[in-house]
């Protein structure tokens, strides 16, 4: 038994050796460029153009430079950009939701003419990358006087996240019985109360992850509010980085530290939302 | 506390555009169970009447997708009635909302909220109808001491056992004190064990409060043993009202003969002829003389001599000493269930089960009879169920 039993216990050793070292090489190459940008970012201006090659300069900052943290504030309206960023990716994140939850409710709980048809033209239109309407949307946004305006960020961003919604809400809607909602009717509610008092607090989960995760991809969005604002107060975070992205020089220490700083509230909401994300989108996709 | 009236109740499910599609194309759609299929859709229930007295205790059972749940749904408001009345208390009550019909379900899932505590699952309805605080108190402890739950009221359902959780949910719905109870398959969830303690304690919640009960089941102990009576559906159709006594005793039709009773009733193809004015029955060598009472219903529907169905329950069938104006059968398998033996037995091709006593009354012990011995069975004019061709009791 002994002698069958070696050969497969070198073998399982193996294996986990090698897949120690998939996840370690998968881990640097995923986490390298955060890294880098950590480290360049705590870095002076000359050491960061100074040669590693020439052994003048290391990876790993010599004379840490926290305060460049601090500059970037009086540098440019960081905190401007910052309120920017929350209005647009908080009013996106409201509007997405008040019209995804009430299209993924009917979609899962109502029967009508056209049902999948609506549901593949719901799917193809997340399927247009933004670059791609650029044109269309300025033209849209022109004739609506919203080209400069945050107000028109928070409908773009809500409109090309609202297929996500409807169809991770629906999956949510539709792996909770129903009969639940059929008792709350006849306990007294009507539909519309069955569907606030019972529905959504038993899809709390799904809906807090479609929330953050709408929340992340307005948060993150650089192309449209680069081509939509032109006035440097109405900036996103994203937009108003590359203030240090100027015509003579780069700034890279300043540009690193307010991309660090940008993207700690995303890394936040995503270590909140990982248990659930994953719950969440496996909870959607199968009909319990 | 109330009388309801179903008349003509009908329900039709539409064909979705698939469907009628499928139908262009084939000119029939395809059909997956007996249910009428029209133009207008599948037919769930038809001709659905039944008057149900205050306080009674109706159970509607059948096999699957015999349209007894609809029935039910209807009833509560949860499914759209496509054709007839339904009354509650001589109010008509088709396009009523569920809550406007002072009625509370329980539903085979439970159906609790579960992001709410016992307590605020069975306050819920109350809540709802915005009753005084101290007065929901009361009741929802009051319900509680009933179902013996009152230890679990802090509790989310998830941390209750199935058949805990059954009992929040008979206790959401008695809350309510509603005109009606009415329950889907609430033991359905349950292993074998709980769920003949949950039918001895809803016998128990029917003395304790005052209501009108529609129960829906598939199994037809607990159709037996609830009801008051008894409506067996098949194919959205009914196929016979009464106590359970009366459908075990007289079945309308083969199918109400078959899906009563456990073992399945025994059929043998036979003749039923008419001596001199007696009728009697004739299967193979054994002829039997019916009783009085079948005499007498026969006569009455003139029943002309034919060829029968001839329906004996496994009970019924009783060992002869002797070969005779008999039955022969061989026994396949004997199965010793304590107190009596099953025997499933072979008569001429013709599967037999018969139920009889481990020992007889003069002390001979009938459990040494074994596979491959012969078996002499006969039964009794008065336990002889008799079809015609359509299936249908003749004596009816």
């Amino acid at each position: 038994m002994n002698q069958v039993k070696k050969p497969v216990s070198v073998k399982k050793v193996i294996l986990r050796v090698l897949l120690y070292f998939v996840v370690l090489d998968v881990c640097v190459i995923t986490l390298y460029p955060y890294f880098a940008m950590l480290c360049t970012a705590l870095k002076d201006r000359s050491e960061i153009f100074a040669s590693i090659a020439l052994g003048k300069s290391t990876i790993l900052p010599v004379n840490v430079m926290w305060s460049n943290f601090i500059d970037i504030w009086s540098r440019a309206p960081m905190a401007r950009y910052l309120l920017n960023s929350i209005l647009i990716a908080g009013g996106s994140t409201v509007i997405a939701m008040l019209c995804g939850i009430p299209a993924a409710y009917a979609l899962a709980r109502m029967k009508f003419k056209g049902q999948t048809i609506f549901l593949g033209f719901v799917i193809v239109s997340q399927m247009f990358a933004p670059v791609v309407l650029l044109i269309g949307i300025y033209k849209v946004m022109g004739a609506m006087g919203l080209t400069d305006s945050i107000l028109g960020l928070i409908f773009i961003n809500a409109a090309f996240n609202q297929a996500f919604t409807v169809w991770l809400l629906r999956g949510t809607f539709m792996g909770i019985s129903a009969e639940m909602e059929q008792a709350a009717t006849i306990d007294g509610c009507t539909r519309v109360q069955s569907m606030l008092r019972v529905l959504l607090p038993v899809a709390a989960p799904g809906i807090v992850t479609t929330l953050i995760f709408i929340f992340i991809n307005a948060w993150n969005e650089y192309t449209v509010a680069l081509c939509l604002i032109s006035t440097d107060t109405l900036k996103p975070l994203t937009v108003g980085i590359n203030t240090f992205n100027g015509y003579n020089m780069i700034e890279w220490q300043y540009l690193f530290a307010a991309s660090i700083f940008a993207i700690i509230p995303v890394v936040i909401l995503f270590m909140c939302i990982e248990k659930n994300l994953v719950s969440g989108l496996a909870s959607g996709g199968v009909k319990g | 506390m109330a009388t309801l009236n179903l008349k003509n109740i009908q329900k039709i499910y539409p064909h979705s555009s698939d469907q009628k599609k499928a139908k262009k194309k084939k000119g029939e759609p395809e059909k997956k169970t007996n249910l009428q299929v029209t133009d207008q859709g599948v037919i769930a229930v038809q001709s659905f009447n039944l008057d149900i007295a205050d306080k009674e205790f109706i159970v509607l059972v059948g096999p699957s997708g015999c349209g007894k749940s609809t029935t039910l749904r209807m009833v509560a408001g949860l499914e759209e009635i496509s054709g007839g009345e339904l009354y509650i208390d001589g109010k008509l009550m088709n396009d009523v909302e569920p809550k406007n019909r002072d009625i509370a379900m329980v539903f085979q899932s439970y159906a609790l909220y579960p992001h709410m505590t016992v307590y605020e699952n069975m306050a819920f309805p109350l809540k709802l109808r915005k009753m005084d605080k101290d007065e929901i108190d009361r009741r929802v402890k009051e319900a509680a001491e009933i179902l013996d739950i009152t230890q679990y009221l802090d509790r989310k359902p998830k941390a209750l056992s199935g058949g805990q959780r059954q009992r929040v949910a008979i206790g959401r719905a008695i809350v309510r004190e509603p005109k009606v109870l009415l329950m889907d398959e609430p033991l359905s969830n349950l292993d074998a064990k709980l769920r003949n303690q949950m039918r001895a304690e809803i016998i128990k919640l029917r003395q304790k409060i005052n209501t009108t009960f529609i129960y829906v089941t598939h199994d037809q102990t607990e159709a037996m043993t609830l009801g008051d009576r008894i409506v067996i559906m098949k194919d959205g159709f009914i196929q016979q009202i009464g106590t359970p006594q009366e459908v075990f005793d007289h079945p309308a039709n083969l199918f109400v003969s078959g899906f009563i009773g456990m073992p399945q009733m025994n059929y043998f193809n036979a003749k039923l002829v008419n001596e001199g004015g007696k009728y009697a029955v004739a299967v193979e060598s054994c002829k039997v003389v019916l009783s009085d009472e079948k005499q007498k219903n026969l006569t009455a529907h003139k029943v002309q001599p034919q060829d029968i169905t001839l329906g004996v329950r496994p009970s019924h069938m009783v060992l002869a000493k002797q070969p005779g104006n008999t039955l022969s059968a061989i026994i396949d398998v004997s199965e010793l269930m304590g107190s009596e033996v099953h025997f499933h037995a072979n008569a001429n091709g013709k599967d037999v089960v018969v139920i009889v006593p481990t020992m007889n009354a003069d002390g001979e012990r009938i459990d040494s009879y074994h596979a491959g011995d012969k078996l002499n069975l006969t039964f009794s004019g008065n336990v002889c169920h008799l079809f015609g061709k359509d299936g249908k009791n003749l004596e009816f």
